[in-house]
């Protein structure tokens, strides 16, 4: 038989449990988004929110969790908390990176909103629950991949195989609780 | 090295693509807001397996475009559009998965949404809508992984920070929408 560099077994065998692990944890964002049914239907904006702010959320902390994991591999950053230039300039990147990402996200909902027959000041107010929503959600997931980041690197684990999958499933549960709890707020 | 740390250089790079990414999300989302009806009172519980199976497609070809981005670099992989051993098993390894995990989210859906009490649940139908579409948008996207990660290795893109987000967001949308076939099907 030929040999080849990657073997069929292997890959599944060390991959499903990760896969079912995370697919629990996003069933918990579905159970959320079930428990607001009554919510939905009042506002079917919620639901067309759900993918961006988790989608963006988990590519914003992806990039962020594979520049961290390269950088401790590197040496440039350590695996603490506290004063660390790398590291702050890291987190400054990605705060800026969400920032202009989710203030363009948050307009195109204010301008859905209005389209969809909703009046202005409360497409305002749905448009400042989604960012602010965003931003709590992005700070929440952005501590929790540093925190993973470094547990998993001085456990020895390779974190490209555990943090970013971990990270998109807390994302999930992350960005949709964050999503409600605006939409509450602003009495939606 | 502090000035290895390039802020303005790693926000424009990333803002670049994470606008790109945050329209497909908003179309993603889209799909998801005209199967309010059926979400709400045709198939109650249909919203608990959709962030498993978005975030279960972005994992399996994350990690996909990754192994096939290592390989590509180590030269274990040629950057050509030809079926060769390395390829075969990374592909079907995926699809597998896929499919595995699909039904698996389909089977723990249902037993929570017994468990929970949700009402009107039809088992076999969660079932069969998260294999089905689980199935259709994994072949579609093992597809476009293998043919973004050689293609942008040929243009010499970062697949950390341009192919993995890309592919994670296209799987949202593919997804969503082989979700909305499926269930209009059903």
């Amino acid at each position: 038989m030929k040999m080849t560099a990657y073997s069929l077994r292997r890959i599944l065998w060390e991959s499903y449990p990760v896969l079912i692990l995370c697919a629990v944890m996003s069933l918990g964002a579905g159970l959320i988004l079930q428990s607001q049914l009554e919510s939905i239907k009042t506002l079917p904006l919620i639901l067309v929110m759900v993918p961006p702010i988790n989608g963006i959320n988990n590519n914003v902390c992806s990039i962020l969790g594979a520049r961290l994991t390269s950088a401790l591999h590197i040496g440039t950053i350590e695996p603490k908390f506290g004063k660390q230039v790398a590291l702050r300039r890291n987190i400054q990147a990605t705060w800026l990176m969400s920032l202009g990402v989710f203030v363009f996200t948050s307009v195109v909902f204010f301008a859905l909103a209005l389209v969809s027959g909703i009046n202005p000041v409360q497409s305002v107010a749905i448009m400042v629950a989604f960012f602010l929503a965003s931003m709590a959600a992005i700070g929440a997931t952005m501590f929790c991949t540093v925190w993973l980041a470094f547990v998993s690197f001085s456990r020895g684990l390779d974190p490209d195989n555990v943090v970013i999958p971990i990270i998109t499933s807390i994302g999930d549960i992350v960005g949709v609780t964050c999503l409600i709890i605006a939409m509450k707020i602003i009495g939606v | 090295m502090p000035q290895s740390v390039n802020v303005r250089a790693i926000v424009i790079q990333g803002l670049s693509i994470l606008i790109i990414c945050a329209i497909i999300e908003i179309l993603a989302g889209d799909v998801l807001g005209r199967m309010g009806e059926k979400l709400t009172v045709t198939l109650p519980g249909l919203i608990l397996i959709i962030p498993p199976l978005l975030d279960l497609r972005g994992n399996v070809n994350g990690a996909l475009a990754s192994r096939l981005g290592t390989a590509l670099h180590t030269g274990i992989l040629e950057p050509k559009f030809s079926m060769s051993d390395e390829l075969k098993i990374n592909v079907a390894s995926s699809l597998i998965l896929s499919l595995i995990a699909s039904a698996t989210i389909g089977v723990i859906a249902s037993l929570i949404s017994l468990l929970f009490g949700i009402s009107a649940i039809n088992f076999i139908t969660l079932i069969i809508v998260a294999v089905a579409a689980g199935f259709i948008s994994g072949v579609i996207l093992a597809v476009l992984t293998v043919a973004v990660s050689i293609f942008s290795y040929i243009r010499g893109w970062d697949p950390d920070n341009i192919t993995a987000p890309l592919m994670a967001t296209l799987g949202d949308l593919i997804t969503m929408v082989s979700i909305f076939i499926v269930v209009l099907v059903v």
